[in-house]
């Protein structure tokens, strides 16, 4: 098996809180994971869990082949880490921070530090005390803080909180390149949603420290996204769209009486959808159609209702 | 991958980063300056005005400075006492070499604690003792870098005031001896054990109260009471109740030593990196 981040059975507790409870996932080399799940989740625990600063109760946890109960320097060295708060140091330099860093982590090039910074936009920045960056640029010398020692795994706990959209996009982009280009391994928590979905290939939720979903977006929707709703911005008339979506057992929601409107077909299977649109495409003109509640926030929180219906 | 034992580069880097940090912070070194240049600038030029004015000339000042040399045994500081020619000689010899000697430790330990603290409690502040407990160092590496830190620039402070006091000395008392007259050789032990003993020993008691503080102003707070057992000794020094020569010095030194080894092979034996990622890790 190829997981780069193998978590089986894990258990943490802080006290009387169980922050984390039979948790288990894989993460193949190379594959974006989004890990997701409300505040108090675990996520962060989990986190430091694989980053093998924490030590786990129940369980096991792999990463790089190494296990984070006996090698835990090898595990360190395999992943690289960056938190909200970035983890800087304010009086040093942006450079003299990835160059403290570069010594920790036993990183031999020399020039591996101004490298990052220029990747990172930061180079005409590179003197300037790393306490008088702007929040973004905190985040980007953080990411290549997190990236100074080239890790095949990159753990990024909501590393985009508190950036503009430039930024994000800049994070983002980057998680993409160095997951396709590089094949680094990437656990990326975030609350943003959407986010997640422009990179991640596939997903675990969780809540209350337990694993309730993983899968990829996909599949999340096959499993739990029960009807299928079609929105499409068309000049078909009333009477038309009736009659298709009687031919496909499909509820139409529609507004009356304007002559280009948005339609609005849900059914039972989802290999009705495609003919839905071929249909409509038949019968008059379709200018969009547009697939609903199956992106990651509504199959999120299907997910979450289904918990809290189980319980 | 990383090597086994001491990771000297890591520590290096720890060392030399927390003593950039004292540098760039003012808060950190102003302290750490004030106390070295009160006692080792001012206090010698006060008493070198004092001396000029005649003001130690007036007998009724000095009688227990005279009962101190009375009860002195036999050593090296009563012989070199014995062959200065009036008693105002004997008054600035005692007081440079003998007095102060106890208090001059001050400085290495408000340097080190201050450091230390700074060291260790600001990690925990600035949100960065995360960032060093997820590199691939082992704590040993990282403890050392942390007692480097603190503990080289106070020995170089300590030394720096050293040189400064003895110059200070020499020229507040060359009115009087007229010749150099500092140090004695009770220095010797004081400089060479004692006073990177005792730095040590300051920035292990700083670590544990580090460990149980969560603020830089409790931390540093706490620290200063290590100050308390040097009053105490100058009390002794100056009533005559215990009057330090080369000897106690040195066993003073050593035994002081010891408590070191103690104390680094305690804190060493307690630590992990799991639970202090949870107390000290928000």
């Amino acid at each position: 098996m190829d997981a780069m981040v193998h978590v089986e059975g894990v258990g943490k507790r802080f006290g009387q809180v169980q922050a984390v409870r039979d948790l288990s996932f894989s993460v193949r080399r190379g594959e974006v994971v989004g890990f997701i799940g409300p505040n108090g989740a675990g996520k962060t625990t989990t986190i430091r869990l694989i980053s093998a600063v924490l030590r786990p109760d129940a369980g096991s946890i792999k990463v790089n082949g190494f296990d984070v109960r006996t090698d835990g320097d090898q595990v360190r060295a395999s992943i690289g880490v960056l938190t909200e708060g970035a983890g800087l140091y304010p009086n040093l330099s942006g450079l003299d921070n990835l160059r403290f860093f570069a010594e920790l982590y036993g990183v031999d090039d020399p020039r591996r530090p101004e490298a990052l910074l220029g990747a990172m936009g930061l180079a005409a920045h590179a003197h300037r005390r790393a306490g008088t960056y702007s929040t973004g640029m905190k985040k980007r010398l953080g990411l290549a803080r997190a990236l100074i020692h080239r890790p095949p795994v990159l753990l990024l706990d909501e590393s985009t909180a508190g950036l503009d959209p430039e930024g994000i996009t800049m994070v983002l982009k980057e998680v993409r390149r160095l997951s396709r280009e590089e094949g680094v391994t990437v656990v990326l928590c975030s609350h943003i949603l959407h986010q997640l979905e422009m990179v991640c290939d596939t997903y675990v939720i969780v809540d209350a420290g337990r694993s309730l979903a993983q899968g990829t977006l996909a599949e999340l929707v096959r499993d739990y996204v029960r009807q299928r709703v079609v929105e499409l911005e068309t000049d078909l008339s009333l009477e038309r769209a009736h009659e298709i979506a009687a031919r496909f057992h499909a509820r139409l929601v529609a507004p009356s009486g304007a002559s280009r409107s948005k339609l609005s077909f849900t059914v039972d299977r989802p290999d009705d959808v495609p003919e839905i649109i071929a249909a409509a495409s038949s019968a008059g003109r379709v200018y969009s159609a547009v697939r609903v509640g199956e992106d990651l926030q509504s199959v999120y929180f299907r997910v979450m209702e289904a918990r809290a219906s189980e319980a | 991958m990383r090597r086994k034992g001491i990771d000297r580069r890591a520590v290096a880097a720890i060392a030399r980063k927390d003593i950039r940090a004292i540098t760039s912070n003012v808060q950190v070194w102003l302290p750490m300056a004030i106390v070295p240049t009160i006692f080792c600038l001012v206090l010698p030029v006060i008493l070198g005005i004092a001396i000029r004015t005649g003001g130690i000339d007036d007998g009724s000042d000095i009688g227990p400075m005279l009962a101190l040399i009375e009860r002195m045994p036999h050593s090296s500081l009563k012989q070199a006492l014995d062959s200065l020619e009036d008693l105002n000689q004997r008054m600035v010899y005692l007081m440079f070499n003998h007095l102060f000697a106890p208090l001059f430790l001050i400085v290495p330990i408000m340097a080190a604690s201050t450091v230390a603290t700074d060291s260790f409690v600001g990690e925990k502040e600035r949100g960065t003792f995360e960032s060093l407990l997820l590199a691939p160092i082992d704590l040993m590496s990282m403890f050392m870098g942390k007692v480097m830190a603190a503990f080289i620039p106070a020995v170089t402070l300590s030394l720096a005031s050293f040189v400064v006091y003895g110059i200070a000395a020499n020229i507040a008392g060359w009115s009087v001896i007229g010749r150099p007259f500092f140090p004695h050789v009770n220095w010797l032990p004081l400089m060479a054990l004692v006073m990177p003993a005792v730095a040590l020993l300051a920035v292990a008691i700083t670590v544990l109260i580090s460990a149980r503080t969560s603020s830089f102003q409790a931390a540093y707070q706490m620290s200063a009471l290590l100050v308390i057992p040097l009053v105490m000794l100058m009390i002794g020094q100056v009533t005559g109740v215990m009057l330090l020569d080369t000897a106690s010095f040195t066993l003073i030194g050593i035994i002081i030593a010891i408590v070191d080894w103690i104390l680094i092979r305690l804190i060493v034996s307690r630590l992990d990196r799991s639970r202090m990622f949870e107390s000290q890790v928000k």
